[in-house]
């Protein structure tokens, strides 16, 4: 991969951004001096193109299309072992959730990642039929994932065995979860959740 | 007889890793003369020195050698001891077996052997020597300050407040030095003049400083106690006691465009000028290279409007002498500059970041005379190069520190520091601002020091990157900075309207000068070197000579006061006798055989030579011999090897002893 050379000004420097980012994780960006130690102790640092202490770095030079152009953020498992441990008190799993959705939030920027597009449709599921209807989230991803064949071979065994259904149950409650989904949009549109 | 004792020393493991220690005193026992051998893990210790002491007493002792390290670090020690002990100290001689053999060898078999031959000199050579009085010398309770920075004040203010007179020698034309210069100091961001001028001022009032500024060292003679300084006080043109400060010549000269060194040579003065108004003394000095009177002959404005008649076109250059018993060197720093270095200059410049060609690269030191209240911008941080105020500025970290290949290898010591205070005096100042810092490692050692660093960061926004500059260039009225954060692992590039580069610490220009005249030693860099890192930092290995500030080495305000207050303490420490007591480790002439030729005085450094009559009892002149005066005497021995008719001996080190030990191997 060819690395773009980076230009600093107050222009690329998106301070704004950074606020979002520290007001949504309650978390000093600028804490940070770089010591490496959420990247040293990251379970799943070495699957990211930008390991932890890169994505706060990045975030102090105002360099957010960087971060959100790879996988790091999906990749978080949010364990957690970064804020635990950092010298400086800096929330690195939190600053994950808020990236992850200003990701979300500004779509475009992390198009490639496949994450994002499962989580969206899983929650989609969910809204719809009130629990996990697994044949129709792997049919849809494939095919918005234009993976038309992605692990097909797997659905046979899984009928089989019964942990795929190859119809949809629906909950009985569905206005209490239409309630649940209704409830985080309003949350989020006042800005007091994610 | 002599009863000789040896003492082997196992310094720990550094002695006894290489030598067989045990083995050098059974064998050096056998030798004839030496009636007590042993040897034990620390003889610089309590237990060592008793041990020492207890056997001079059990076995009669009449001479001791102790095989350790170098007399350079224990001789004292040791000497003292034996003295304690009821002998003579200077019936103790040292033979080093650790810097001289274990150190330096590997094999145990042949170090053992060297070792043991090293102990039989100095036991052949013990046996000659001589019980010596102590010499006791007079000590001229007046000391000098050279150097009146703030580590010359502080000190000058010390030693005077004890009630001891001093000369403070100041090479410009103000004390004050580089701290009269900064806006504000680090941590605390109080501003340097507010803390700096009261303290001048005490300077100036205090009736025990004796202050010469414009004046230079241009001779050091004589000893600890007894110094004859003679100072060259240069032609100020101006007479110091009908002045008044006013100031009227100054607004009168018609040569109103000469840079001002003290503004870094961006504001300008006049050709009669103080270096800044809160000058001490407040008295100008004619700039006699760019005076019109002095280049034609005509003009004289300011004698004309000068109300007392103070300013005097005829004023020579006059030398004066002042014994003084203590010297503290105070001379302070010079800046690195980026420019190409003159060829053949151990230091190399910087080409990549324009040779100084693009006026808006400044050095810390003109970046703080911007930001100072009394600059020449009134505090406005403005380009040199066209007024502006520049909206992205970059600061470069290890400018010449740190490169070995420029020629300057250590750390600077204060460059992050007052880095991180530029940051904040610029966003303290152009609000819309942002600085940047490229840097290797912050290092921010000190009370509230990495604190302030972060403050910079955290709370006054500048951006720090970690990684160096490869180059700087113009393009239109912006600098391109060509860098790389290592962090991220990519190149970055800033346009600046403003470059800010942290130069390294160099001494002050002709250090090395002043270091010959005043007999005492320096680094590569020409940086003073003090007598032991650790347990002597304040002192040089030249009696009676004292470090104060930066001339020793990169040192911040706070360091470069507590150093001046401990020099103090140590010249008073000396004030406290008024005999003072010295190694008489000194020459001495046999008159008999002394012809009188006096090669030894022609090749004396000290001066410690003078002629002496021989004169029967009818007071007829026999002949005239050569005297060594002991108190002078440095006991360097350079007479002795020049004396054709060899009647010089110096005590301790006679051509008997030498011959002796060299009979011994």
């Amino acid at each position: 991969m060819k690395k773009k050379k980076m230009i600093i000004s107050q222009e690329t420097m998106d301070v704004d951004f950074v606020r979002k980012v520290e007001a949504l994780s309650g978390t000093s960006v600028r804490r940070c001096f770089q010591c490496g130690k959420c990247s040293a102790g990251c379970p799943m640092a070495t699957f990211m193109e930008h390991p932890p202490n890169r994505v706060v770095r990045l975030l102090q030079l105002g360099q957010w299309q960087r971060i959100l152009a790879g996988r790091s953020i999906w990749y978080c498992a949010s364990c957690e072992t970064c804020s635990t441990r950092c010298p400086n008190k800096v929330h690195l799993a939190s600053i994950m959730d808020a990236l992850r959705k200003l990701s979300w939030d500004a779509e475009g920027a992390s198009k490639e990642s496949y994450v994002q597009l499962a989580n969206k449709l899983f929650l989609q599921n969910i809204r719809t039929y009130g629990r996990q209807y697994e044949m129709r989230l792997a049919a849809v991803f494939n095919v918005k994932s234009g993976q038309f064949l992605k692990d097909l071979m797997l659905g046979p065994k899984l009928l089989a065995k019964g942990k795929l259904k190859m119809f949809h149950s629906k909950n009985k409650n569905m206005s209490e979860i239409e309630k649940i989904f209704s409830r985080i949009e309003a949350m989020r549109k006042n800005g007091e959740a994610l | 007889m002599s009863r000789i004792g040896v003492f082997i020393c196992h310094c720990g493991e550094n002695i006894s890793r290489t030598v067989d220690v045990e083995r050098v005193a059974a064998e050096v026992g056998k030798m004839p003369g030496v009636s007590f051998s042993t040897d034990y893990k620390y003889m610089c210790s309590d237990p060592g020195q008793n041990l020492l002491k207890n056997a001079i007493q059990e076995q009669k002792l009449t001479h001791i050698v102790v095989a350790a390290c170098s007399p350079r670090m224990h001789e004292k020690t040791f000497r003292k001891a034996v003295e304690a002990a009821g002998l003579n100290p200077y019936l103790c001689e040292m033979a080093n077996i650790r810097e001289h053999c274990s150190w330096v060898h590997e094999n145990k078999e042949e170090a053992t052997v060297k070792a043991t031959e090293i102990v039989g000199m100095m036991v052949e050579r013990v046996k000659k020597n001589r019980v010596l009085p102590t010499i006791t010398v007079p000590v001229t309770k007046r000391s000098l300050v050279i150097g009146g920075g703030i580590a010359g004040i502080q000190a000058a203010l010390d030693i005077a407040d004890c009630g001891h007179e001093v000369v403070l020698v100041e090479r410009e034309p103000s004390i004050g030095g580089h701290m009269a210069q900064l806006s504000e100091t680090f941590p605390t961001l109080d501003c340097s003049q507010c803390i700096m001028t009261p303290k001048m001022v005490d300077v100036a009032n205090h009736p025990k400083i004796k202050l010469y500024t414009y004046s230079e060292i241009e001779l050091v003679e004589g000893y600890i106690g007894n110094f004859q300084v003679t100072i060259k006080k240069k032609a100020r043109s101006v007479d110091e006691d009908r002045c008044t400060g006013c100031g009227v010549c100054m607004t009168k000269c018609p040569q109103k465009k000469i840079p001002n060194k003290f503004d870094q040579n961006i504001g300008m003065r006049t050709a009669i000028y103080v270096p800044f108004p809160q000058a001490v003394p407040n008295t100008p000095v004619i700039d006699r290279d760019n005076c019109t009177w002095y280049k034609t002959g005509k003009c004289g404005v300011c004698q004309k409007v000068c109300g007392p008649g103070a300013v005097d076109f005829e004023q020579q250059d006059q030398l004066v002498v002042e014994p003084v018993g203590a010297i503290v060197v105070a001379t302070g720093f010079d800046l690195y500059t980026i420019d190409e270095k003159p060829k053949g200059s151990p230091i190399k410049g910087y080409g990549e970041f324009g040779h100084g060609k693009i006026p808006d690269v400044i050095d810390g030191m003109t970046f703080e005379r911007l930001a100072s209240a009394s600059g020449p911008t009134g505090g406005k941080i403005l380009r040199p190069s066209d007024g502006k105020e520049p909206k992205q500025i970059v600061f470069i970290q290890c400018i010449g520190s740190r490169a070995r290949e420029k020629g300057i290898s250590y750390c600077s010591k204060v460059c992050c520091m007052y880095t991180a205070k530029h940051t904040m005096l610029y966003h303290h100042k152009v609000h819309d601002g942002q600085a940047y810092v490229f840097f290797m490692d912050a290092r921010t050692p000190g009370k509230s020091y990495d604190e302030f660093w972060r403050r910079s960061i955290e709370e006054e926004e500048a951006v720090y990157i970690r990684g160096m500059v490869s180059r700087l260039y113009q393009k239109g009225d912006k600098i391109v900075v060509m860098g790389s954060d290592i962090a991220v692992g990519v190149q970055v590039e800033i346009e600046a309207d403003m470059v800010v580069l942290a130069t390294a610490i160099q001494p002050q220009k002709g250090a090395e000068l002043l270091a010959q005249k005043l007999g005492i030693s320096y680094d590569k860099y020409n940086f003073y070197s003090e007598a032991h890192a650790k347990l002597r930092p304040v002192e040089c290995a030249t009696a009676g000579i004292y470090l104060a500030g930066a001339c020793q080495g990169p040192k911040d305000i706070p360091e470069t006061v507590s150093q001046a207050s401990a020099a103090a303490a140590k010249v008073m420490t000396l004030f406290s006798k008024d005999q003072l007591e010295r190694e008489p480790i000194v020459a001495r002439v046999k008159e008999s055989g002394c012809v009188g030729c006096f090669a030894c005085k022609k090749v004396c450094a000290y001066g410690a030579v003078e002629e002496k009559e021989i004169r029967d009892r009818q007071g007829n002149l026999i002949k005239t011999v050569a005297f060594v005066n002991p108190g002078v005497c440095a006991g360097c021995g350079t007479c002795q090897a020049t004396c054709p008719s060899k009647s010089v001996e110096l005590d301790g080190y006679t051509d008997e002893q030498v011959i002796a030990m060299i009979e011994a191997l």
